[in-house]
């Protein structure tokens, strides 16, 4: 069991040598049982920090906010930023050194094991209350989770399995294998579910049953860009999907607009939508560490795991490449093995 | 101009093609193919492209959103590739193109690709009457057209 004191001693002990200039992690969110973000700069807020499964977010997202307004800054405090890290956000801060985003030294990875259970889905959990609301979720061990309801006394046990998110249900490495320190045992694979399920199945389908579930989705999307937001992997300044470079003034003559190259509107409808999603999907593919982040923040319940977890599926399964497993391998698209495939070439 | 696509009756539907053509390669291919008098479809549109690796997903995906019936890639044989890897970093990135495109629901014989060396004016003629001829009997392509 991870004792959340030892992971409260280390930050504060971070933070009291001035080693790091801050740490992000959990706090005990004010507007329901969940966890929520939060970053601590003095050693008294240390206290602060909690450990649950409700502890959804992947904090890696903060440290490329921190790195994109350490680079605005007038005067950059370019001390490292302590971040508790789960099994996925720690693959997460691995793609971002395999791609030089920030360098090593610049972090201190405070990981903690998932211990053989993981996080809770909200949506799984509330549906499992029945419109009841939890006001304590806790671990109770590999395969249960403690919930307390409003209002009741006693605490009941749910079979993990059935409501824990669906990416910790088939998760590989739920210790941080890269890390400073790891509180919690060295628990690894899940295996609830079998890897890549979902997209299995879905492959399974005809093209025209494919199609139609996604254009069912795609035309549901708000392009409320949400999933972009809280990607970590989403760091470019300047996105294909929106050219916000490109600002129509009274000046802008009719030749400019017509010259300009649009790769896809801005606009909510399905093909255009159809484009954003599937360069956003590609754009992943061996960056994606799913974390399922943008497929809990998304108002509309697009299954956007499932076009990742494809792309994942391959890089895996033709190429060997698992995202943020090895920060020296040279990234999936920028390498190559002479055994690639190449019969669907003519 | 008549739209093509927007023909209904089989027989009259002529395939629209967007090729990307490497500079090196294809695109001399498909010159040789013109200078040979070979007598082959006219439904590709060529573009031509500094290699096969400097395509973008988001070419096909536009070509797709503006309207293309089917999208060719044409690069250098393996080993043959002007920048020595180009070919082999497109032939990786477009496996994983085609494979999402297929798992959306893209009919999958709308995606090609090929190797058409600068002497293979033949090969190049008979890659795209082949891909004409699959895009016939599929029809227009409207999953991921944009409709404006
Ligand atoms: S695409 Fe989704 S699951 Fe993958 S890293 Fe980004 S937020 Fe996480
Ligand atoms: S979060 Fe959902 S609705 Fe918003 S842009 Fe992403 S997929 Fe579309």
């Amino acid at each position: 069991m991870v004792n959340v004191e030892e992971i409260r001693d280390y930050a504060a002990n971070l933070l009291g040598k001035g080693e790091v200039k801050s740490v992000l992690g959990f706090r005990r969110g004010s507007a329901s049982a969940f966890a929520e973000p939060c970053t601590i700069t003095d050693v008294g807020e240390a206290a602060s920090l909690v450990w649950d499964p409700t502890c959804l977010n992947n904090l890696t997202l903060y440290l490329v906010k921190d790195h994109k307004q350490q680079a605005a800054a007038k005067t950059p405090d370019n001390r490292p930023v302590g971040i508790v890290a789960k099994g996925c956000d720690s693959r997460a801060i691995g793609v971002l050194l395999q791609e030089n985003y920030f360098k090593r030294e610049d972090v201190v990875v405070i990981g903690v094991s998932c211990e053989g259970t993981g996080v809770v889905d909200p949506r799984k959990l509330s549906a499992k209350l029945k419109g009841r609301t939890a006001s304590r979720v806790s671990f109770y061990g590999a395969d249960g989770i403690n919930v307390r309801v409003y209002g009741e006394e006693t605490e009941t046990v749910i079979p993990a399995q059935e409501v824990l998110a669906d990416r910790c249900l088939e998760c590989r490495a739920a210790i941080p294998t890269l890390n400073d320190i790891v509180f919690g045992e060295a628990v690894g694979a899940r295996e609830f579910d079998e890897p890549f399920h979902a997209a299995k199945a879905a492959e399974s389908l005809s093209a025209d049953e494919r199609w139609a579930t996604w254009e069912h989705h795609f035309d549901r999307c708000l392009r409320c860009f949400a999933c972009r937001a809280v990607c970590p992997m989403c760091y470019c300044p300047e996105c294909v999907v929106d050219s916000t470079t490109f600002v129509v003034t009274l000046g802008t003559s009719a030749e400019e607009k017509a010259n300009r190259i649009r790769w896809c509107e801005r606009s909510a409808n399905t093909s255009e939508s159809a484009v954003y999603h599937l360069t956003r999907a590609i754009h992943l593919a061996g960056r994606c560490i799913d974390c399922g982040e943008c497929e809990r923040v998304c108002p509309v319940n697009i299954p956007l795991r499932l076009l990742n977890t494809k792309l994942e599926k391959e890089a895996f399964e033709m190429f060997e490449y698992q995202a943020g497993h090895d920060i020296e391998q040279a990234s999936l698209l920028s390498s190559f093995r002479d055994e690639d495939p190449n019969s669907f070439i003519r | 101009m008549s739209n093509p696509s927007k023909v209904t009756k089989a027989e009259e539907f002529e395939p629209r093609i967007v090729a990307f053509l490497c500079k090196w390669c294809s695109s001399a291919g498909s010159d040789l193919a013109g200078v040979s008098r070979i007598q082959y479809s006219a439904n590709a549109t060529p573009i031509t492209i500094p290699c096969s690796g400097s395509v973008s997903p988001m070419f096909i995906l536009s070509a797709f959103n503006k309207g293309a019936d089917g999208v060719l890639i044409s690069g250098c044989h393996p080993g043959d590739c002007h920048y020595m890897e180009g070919n082999y970093l497109a032939r990786r990135k477009l496996y994983l193109v085609k494979e999402l495109l297929q798992f959306i629901g893209l009919e999958s014989e709308r995606f090609r690709m090929s190797w058409v060396s600068a002497a293979e004016g033949a090969k190049f003629a008979e890659v795209v009457d082949e891909f004409v001829e699959d895009l016939r009997v599929l029809g227009p392509q409207n999953r991921l057209k944009a409709k404006r």
